[in-house]
């Protein structure tokens, strides 16, 4: 469903992505992670056609999609959640919902009825209830708690009916109850949708637990990719996240593999 | 358009000295009350529409202390820091309030503050025109260069305007006070939390764009006739000039201030009716093609 | 109820109210202090679906409300046309000025937006000041405004060029109504709120812009032509920065969020003017210490004030009764969530 391959991007003297080269099957659930700083964030613009990589290709539903802009690969079918909710702080939670649903459905040149379109409730209904959202569909969205701003978020993604959905940090400023909410909710979407679904995360409890595929980046480059078994092994990866330390590596290797220390 | 008198006046040795040497003033005073409006904006981020009630101000804080002393440093005096201090007063009681409100806010209330200030000076000083005069000291003979005649208050009008540029642009780029305005522009808080006193920094800035402003309209006093509405005018050809130089450019509001200067003495010979169709064309055609302006940092679209 | 057949019984009920007030209040001068508020508050109502709706702040509105009433006095003075075909024609040229003007500004946000806007205004303003021969330069149309009878309406008399004026008020009140209310209106809402995000689910952002914009402009040429028409002139101040502040202020007096708030501006800013230059010269002073009393004070327009501490007071009932309802909610143990999920 899409492939990146031999993404390059550079910020100045910067690399942020190195020589990418990532597949991503349809329906697959993978996840994004690596050390702050290693260009996860650029990753997805690079995909969703934030930014123009400089060199590379996106290949997406076989077509390749470099230097299509953002609006025209939401209209391809990538959709994003951004990692601070990107939101319509005057409208109420349904009305941002529909309007979005409207404008998808190319209904936003449309001067003659009124808003909102009856015959788009259902669809509007639908995402509400798979986000669990419903109760709140008269709030307005800049009183929503930060979670249910995070679910906003991604269900205006989800407006676009989108094929990959892009979820950058979908967790973040949570509590850890909260978080397991949350990735619960992605999780059920995706096994609702069946979309490939790609997510950047920190806490790795939730990455382990959930994704089917883990990729880590570092300094904007694969350091390693693979199912969470075998990211959990990886010497490299550990080492990454806890540094060269060597005492606390052995800990958490002898750990892994049941002997202590 | 009178395109042959233009260029029989380029030719004629004592007709371009006149437009030219008018160019420059009328630029020159665009040019201080350009750079007080963009240092307001490029450091506080507030679009000061007001300003040319300041202009105004200073005009007529000059105009008063003339006649109250029949000192002409007095009037200078007056112009600049009284109309400082109306700018301190202006900046701590109304826009600290709206920093960071969107800009319609900043708008009105700079729209209410003139009308206060334009009616004020109508109760103090009625509304017909006044003249101040030219004092004793410039009243002699215009000096002649190179072919053409120039009055030698024009002189000391550009000496002073010319002064206080170089001064404004050494306080921000060579001194440590100038260093730490730049940083405020940049991240106020940082600037803040390194214990500095940025409410006693915004306050000083904006009284030095309105001192500025107030020198303007003092330089400007006995060239021009007074009227409340003077203000108006200015207002609107030091906002051309900011923006085709770029908000928050010191150096590109003089440029941009001599090309309107330049475009109004010789526009007024060779397009007398187009002028003001010139100047904002030039400034439509900056906004389509650079929007941040000739010199100008921050972006626009 | 629907929302139209609302909407349409209060627009009845405000054309009702329109044509009532001079009929039990004679007075000539209050007919024509309510022709002023139809003017300038289809200058303010029309603003407002760029300032409020879109949130594209223009300082050179009143480019078109100067249009509307230099393009209908100079049809109506040719002769060649009948009073309804040269409104026409005067919306639809003003339509035609918007969208040229408008593909060029709408590339430019914020300030910049708002500045060349002020500029192509005061552009239109200097060629009606200049282009004498056309304009009668500044001392306004020369020779007022013909108004022929058309389909046996004859404006020449006060009551009923006022009823033409109301009629044709309301009919774009709700046009603005509907526009505002339809797919395309919230389309512009998710514009002001976020204009990245609109981008980012589809919607093209410069084009919809520029619509409203040619929207706005249409409308605001409107409010010029009631104004040649009851004036039977037209002037260059029409077309001066002031009248484009002046609406900016109206709006905010009123209120951008309330649909007539900017009505009610117009309304209030027109009272205001009456009365105080009724009772002093220095109306400017007057006007300036409101201003600031508003903005320092309320922080947002009298009309959405109001609204707001309406709808507060709802809110807070309500929450008040969920509280008292509501069944407590436990939260899960950290260990039992885990284990759902996968």
């Amino acid at each position: 469903m899409l492939r990146v391959e031999h993404l390059t991007k550079s910020f100045g003297g910067v690399k942020a992505t190195r020589d990418v080269s990532i597949d991503f099957p349809a329906g697959s659930l993978t996840a994004i992670i690596g050390p702050n700083g290693a260009g996860k964030t650029t990753f997805f613009n690079l995909i969703s056609g934030h930014i123009r990589p400089d060199g590379g290709k996106v290949i997406f539903d076989g077509r390749d999609i470099l230097g299509l802009s953002s609006l025209q690969t939401v209209r391809r079918g990538i959709g994003r959640a951004f990692q601070v909710a990107s939101l319509f702080p005057s409208l109420t939670v349904r009305e941002a919902m529909a309007a979005a649903v409207t404008s998808h459905r190319g209904g936003s040149w449309n001067i003659l009825a009124r808003f909102p379109a009856v015959h788009l409730r259902d669809r509007v209904d639908e995402i509400l209830e798979l986000m669990d959202l419903a109760p709140k569909h008269s709030v307005l969205s800049r009183n929503l708690s930060h979670g249910d701003q995070k679910l906003l978020d991604i269900a205006l993604a989800m407006a676009t009916e989108p094929k990959v959905l892009l979820l950058d940090e979908p967790t973040a400023g949570m509590g850890p109850d909260e978080r397991w909410r949350m990735i619960s909710k992605v999780h059920r979407l995706w096994e609702a949708k069946r979309m490939t679904v790609l997510f950047i995360e920190h806490d790795m409890d939730i990455v382990f637990k959930i994704a089917q595929r883990i990729h880590v980046l570092k300094y904007g480059a694969v350091l390693a990719q693979g199912t969470p078994d075998e990211i959990r092994r990886n010497p490299e990866v550990i080492e990454a996240y806890l540094g060269t330390d060597h005492r606390l590596a052995e800990a958490v290797a002898a750990q892994q593999s049941g002997t202590s220390v | 358009m009178n395109l042959e008198a233009l260029t029989a006046c380029l030719g004629s040795g004592s007709c371009a000295v006149t437009q030219l040497s008018t160019g420059l003033i009328i630029g020159m005073l665009l040019f201080l009350v350009a750079s007080g409006l963009s240092l307001i904006f490029g450091v506080l981020g507030v679009i000061n529409f007001a300003h040319g009630a300041f202009y105004m101000l200073g005009a007529y804080f000059a105009l008063t202390a003339y006649q109250a002393t029949d000192s002409f440093l007095a009037a200078m005096a007056a112009g600049g820091l009284g109309v400082a201090l109306v700018g301190i007063l202006f900046e701590r009681l109304i826009i600290s309030r709206v920093y960071g409100r969107d800009v319609l806010m900043q708008l009105l209330v700079c729209y209410a503050v003139i009308l206060i200030l334009d009616d004020a000076v109508k109760m103090v000083l009625g509304a017909e025109y006044q003249m101040m005069g030219m004092p004793e000291v410039f009243a002699g003979a215009p000096i002649e260069i190179a072919g053409g005649f120039v009055p030698g208050y024009y002189l000391f009008m550009l000496g002073v305007s010319a002064l206080a540029g170089l001064a404004l642009w050494f306080g921000i780029n060579r001194t440590r006070l100038g260093k730490i305005v730049q940083a405020l522009a940049i991240n106020p808080q940082m600037v803040g939390s390194l214990g500095i006193n940025t409410t006693l920094l915004y306050a000083g800035i904006f009284a030095t764009g309105s001192l500025l402003a107030g020198l303007a309209g003092a330089l400007a006093a006995p060239i021009r006739s007074l009227t409340p509405g003077m203000g108006l005018s200015i207002l609107i050809e030091s906002f051309i000039v900011t923006v085709i130089g770029g908000m928050g450019s010191i150096p590109g509001a003089l440029i941009a201030a001599l090309l309107i200067g330049f475009t109004r003495s010789f526009g007024a010979i060779g397009f007398p009716l187009f002028v003001d169709g010139a100047m904002f064309a030039l400034m439509a055609l900056v906004l389509v093609l650079k929007p941040s302006g000739l010199l100008g940092t921050r972006a626009a679209t | 109820m629907r929302p139209v057949l609302r909407d349409g019984l209060l627009a009845l009920l405000l054309l009702l109210v329109l044509l009532a007030v001079p009929v039990l209040f004679p007075q000539p001068a209050l007919r024509d202090f309510l022709i002023y508020v139809i003017a300038y508050g289809l200058l303010a109502m029309s603003l407002n679906l760029l300032v409020g709706l879109t949130g594209l702040v223009s300082f050179g509105h009143a480019a078109y409300f100067a249009s509307g009433a230099y393009g209908f006095g100079l049809l109506m003075q040719s002769g060649a046309v009948s009073v309804p075909a040269a409104m026409l024609l005067t919306v639809g040229g003003t339509a035609l000025l918007a969208f040229v003007i408008g593909a060029i500004c709408v590339r430019l946000k914020d300030i910049y937006f708002a500045f060349i806007t002020l500029a192509f205004q005061m552009f239109i303003h200097s060629v009606i000041l200049t282009w004498i021969s056309l304009t009668g330069g500044d001392q306004g149309l020369r020779g007022g405004i013909p108004r022929p009878r058309f389909l046996g309406i004859d404006l020449t008399d006060a009551m009923t060029l006022y009823v033409f004026c109301a009629v044709v008020f309301v009919a774009c009140i709700v046009v603005m109504r509907q526009v505002s209310q339809s797919p395309f209106g919230y389309t512009l809402r998710l514009i002001r709120d976020n204009p990245a995000r609109a981008n980012f689910l589809g919607v093209d952002v410069p084009r919809m812009k520029l619509c409203v914009f040619v929207l706005a402009g249409a409308m605001a040429s409107v409010g010029g032509i009631v104004l040649a028409l009851f004036v039977s002139g037209a002037y260059p101040e029409f077309g001066f920065w002031t009248t484009s502040g002046e609406a900016i202020f109206m709006i905010m007096l009123g209120g951008t969020q309330l649909f007539l708030g900017p009505l009610i501006g117009a309304l209030l800013l027109q009272t205001l003017n009456h009365f105080v230059t009724a009772y002093t010269e220095y109306h400017g002073m007057v006007l300036g210490l409101v201003i600031l009393a508003i903005t320092l004070g309320l922080r947002r327009g009298i009309a959405d004030f109001v609204y707001e501490q309406m709808t507060d007071r709802a809110v807070r009932r309500s929450a008040a009764r969920l509280d008292a309802g509501a069944a407590p909610t436990g939260s899960h143990a950290p260990g039992s969530i885990k284990d759902e999920v996968a």
